[in-house]
Formats: structure tokens, C-alpha cells, sequence
């Protein structure tokens, strides 16, 4: 009897056993599905993050030359810049008491931001304020930061000297502030030899023959070679980074931080 | 907190103290993060004119240009403010149990997670500036995505 009640009691407990076996195994599915369901969703939602944030930075590829897009781009470049004397990569008047250094790299986003005064990048004030009357001249200075994390040296290089070429022809700022303006995304290779003579087509003082030979000139060369250089010895933060110099000293504007105009005024009324 | 002895066997109070552990684990770092998340937001908010650092750069602050970046807004909404929300969120999903709950914290954290590392992929490579109070909310949110992904992966029975 004992031995039947006992029988019964293993019978029922293999019962129960086999019950949350498949209970658990039940379980264990649905939660691989979950799983599934929740990793597929991260990976959507992150890839959609990513895309939107790369869309933000990114703009639209330099226009034709000739086209009324081009032309458009080029007087609003002609309005900030018209009348300012240029000299090599300086802007401004050659006696002015400060002068600003800008290192900078023509693919960095955040000098593009700075220079189109963007998220209250100072510059387009600075230059109204303070260069346009004489004030402050600004020096651009080479420094490869977004170029040399995307791709090399060697295309830094030739986008730099391509600017300083039309800097021969007192032109480096119109090219430097319309290379910003149609600026790509600096993890796209859109950066080749014809972007960089469309944007030399757009400026219509520009001598294009002139402009092309000066593109060899080994003096261009060592002259970006050199401040990008001088900027790693500096260990400078980033680009762009602004060093305001005046007649007895000089200060650093912005280290790490993103010029704005205050920024830029603090720094020029402290070295004056 | 604890079930009792008499209503379970101590195998089952060890696992519950270790889940419930696990809670109270998820809740240090998700209010760690939330407290980072919500200070960077009152900063952005706040022009960074208390903006504390300690990564300084000649005396200037790298925090500010990180924050005050192309990178610190997603569609015109600053990063911070999607990490508070993804905070609150993960933190209100430990209030309630069940899987679903359990799931949606695990989703978060990984969300979180990963646009982490593109942030901080743009920081070291991009911006080549360091903001700790980032770097912070993204260990916070890598703890986070394990502790949860543990917590989604056990299942079972949670304590109140």
C-alpha cells in the first residue's frame, strides 16, 4: 500500500517535473525572441541616430560653376569679404594692432560652423567689427585635424596649398570661406582635384592658369608642412583654435572651446 | 525586501537578495547618469557658464567645445536631453515588474550604449577633445546595458 501511495507520489512529482520543463522551455523561447526583437530594434534605432546626425553635418556637394547656386554662394562670400585687403593667408589691414591666428583645416566641420558663424561661431562678426575696420588682421594657419582623422596628408595638403595658390592672387579667403560653405561630409572622400577647381571656377577674379601652376610651387608646401608642425608641437586642442597677439603679449582665445564673438572681443581688448 | 525562509527555501533567498542587488545596482548607475545627464542639460541651456571640467586645455575647458559641437544635437535636440530622457525612462522600467519592463530597460541601455560610442567615436577622432561628464554617462551606460541585459536574461520572479 505504502509502496503504491509511493508510486503514485513519483508518478505525480515526474509529472510536475516534465510540466515546468516545458514551462521554462517555453519561456526560454520567448525570451529569445525578445532578445532578438530587442537587439534588432537598438541596432535600428542607433543606425537611424547615426544616420540623422551624420545628415546634420553634412552639406550639399560644391555647385557648378556658373550656376545661379555658385553665384548665389559666391555673393554672400563677396559681401563678408569685398574691400578687406588680402595678403598671402592674412585678411585685413597689415598694421593692425592684433592680429588673430586661425589654425584650421578646410574639411573640419566645426571650423566651417566658426567661419559661416553657425551655432554662434564668431567669426562673420569678427570680421565685420573688427577687420573691416581696421582693428584686427586675421593669419589662417594650417592644422590637420579632420582631414588627417578621415584620410591623409597628402589630400591636406593638396587642399591647403590649392587655398594658399589662390592666396598668391589675394584670393586665399574668398576660396578658404566658399571651400567652408560647400564643405561635404568629412568621412566622404568628396575632397579630389575637381572639386577643388570648381571652387576655383567660382571665384570670377580668379586666373585660372595662374592659380594651377602656383598649385606646384614647393614654398606652398612647406609653408602648410610647417604651421601644421608648429600646431602639434603647440599641442593645440583642435580646430579651430584662435591665438589673438597683440603689440606686448599674447593670449589663446579659445583652446578647446568654440569661438564665439564675445570670446574673440574678450581676447583682443586683453592684448590690446 | 526578502522573502522569508518559510515561504521559500534559502536557494530561493539567495537568488532573490542577488536580484535584488542587481536592482539597486541599476538604480545607482541609472541615477548617476541621470544626475550627469541633467546637469549637462541645465549647462546647455545655461550658455556652460558653470561648466565644471577638469579636462582643461591651456585653461580652457574641452567639455564646452565638445558640448557646444555639431555632434551635441541630434535633428536640433542636444544629446543631453535624449539622455535624461533615456535615463528616466530605464529607471521608470525598474519600477514595474515582468519581462516586458525588463525589455524595455535592456532596450534603453542598449540604445544608450550604442550612440555612446558614436559620441565618443566623434570626441576622441573628430573633436580630438575629451568631455568627462560624457565619458561618464557612457560607462554609466555600458554598466547599465550589462546589469539590465543580466537582469533581462535571468527572468523570473522579481522582489516588490
Amino acid at each position: 500500500m505504502a509502496s503504491r501511495k509511493q508510486q503514485k507520489e513519483e508518478a505525480r512529482q515526474r509529472r510536475l517535473e516534465q510540466e515546468r520543463a516545458r514551462t521554462a522551455q517555453a519561456q526560454r523561447r520567448q525570451r529569445i525572441w525578445m532578445l532578438g526583437g530587442v537587439l534588432a530594434a537598438a541596432v535600428v534605432v542607433v543606425v537611424v541616430a547615426v544616420a540623422i546626425s551624420l545628415g546634420g553635418t553634412s552639406s550639399a556637394k560644391a555647385p557648378k560653376p556658373g550656376t545661379p547656386q555658385a553665384k548665389q554662394t559666391f555673393s554672400e562670400v563677396s559681401s563678408l569679404l569685398g574691400g578687406i585687403p588680402q595678403s598671402g593667408t592674412t585678411l585685413g589691414n597689415p598694421n593692425a594692432k592684433v592680429t588673430i591666428d586661425y589654425y584650421g583645416d578646410l574639411e573640419c566641420p566645426i571650423c566651417r560652423a566658426f567661419t559661416l558663424g553657425l551655432d554662434g561661431g564668431g567669426f562673420p562678426q569678427m570680421v565685420k567689427d573688427l577687420v573691416r575696420t581696421g582693428k584686427v588682421k586675421v593669419v589662417y594657419l594650417s592644422f590637420c585635424t579632420a582631414t588627417c582623422t578621415n584620410h591623409s596628408h597628402t589630400l591636406f595638403n593638396q587642399q591647403q596649398v590649392a587655398a594658399y595658390s589662390a592666396g598668391q592672387q589675394k584670393l586665399f579667403w574668398d576660396y578658404a570661406d566658399l571651400f567652408y560653405h560647400e564643405q561635404g561630409d568629412e568621412t566622404t572622400s568628396y575632397v579630389n582635384t575637381a572639386y577643388l577647381n570648381d571652387l576655383a571656377k567660382q571665384i570670377p577674379s580668379l586666373d585660372l592658369k595662374t592659380w594651377q601652376t602656383d598649385q606646384t610651387d614647393p614654398s606652398l608646401l612647406s609653408q602648410v608642412q610647417g604651421e601644421d608642425s608648429q600646431a602639434s608641437k603647440l599641442n593645440l586642442p583642435g580646430t579651430p583654435t584662435l591665438v589673438a597677439i597683440g603689440p606686448t603679449h599674447e593670449t589663446l582665445v579659445n583652446g578647446g572651446n568654440f569661438p564665439t564673438y564675445s570670446t574673440i572681443l574678450q581676447a583682443v581688448n586683453a592684448v590690446s | 525586501m526578502t522573502t522569508t525562509v518559510s515561504q521559500a527555501g534559502p536557494g530561493t533567498q539567495r537568488t532573490t537578495r542577488r536580484r535584488d542587488g542587481l536592482r539597486v545596482a541599476i538604480a545607482v548607475f541609472g541615477v548617476i547618469g541621470l544626475v550627469i545627464a541633467g546637469y549637462t542639460t541645465y549647462e546647455h541651456y545655461n550658455g556652460f557658464a558653470t561648466l565644471l571640467c577638469l579636462g582643461g586645455h591651456h585653461g580652457h575647458s574641452s567639455c564646452e567645445q565638445v558640448q557646444s559641437s555639431l555632434w551635441s544635437k541630434l535633428d536640433g535636440i542636444p544629446v543631453s536631453v535624449l539622455g535624461l530622457v533615456g535615463y528616466f525612462v530605464l529607471l521608470v522600467s525598474l519600477a514595474f515588474r515582468g519581462e516586458l519592463f525588463r525589455a524595455l530597460g535592456f532596450l534603453v541601455a542598449l540604445i544608450g550604449f550604442g550612440f555612446s560610442a558614436y559620441l565618443t567615436y566623434r570626441e576622441v577622432f573628430t573633436l580630438k577633445e575629451i568631455c568627462e561628464w560624457c565619458v561618464g554617462s557612457a560607462i554609466c551606460m555600458t554598466i547599465l546595458m550589462v546589469l539590465t541585459g543580466i537582469r533581462f536574461l535571468r527572468g523570473g520572479p522579481e522582489p516588490a
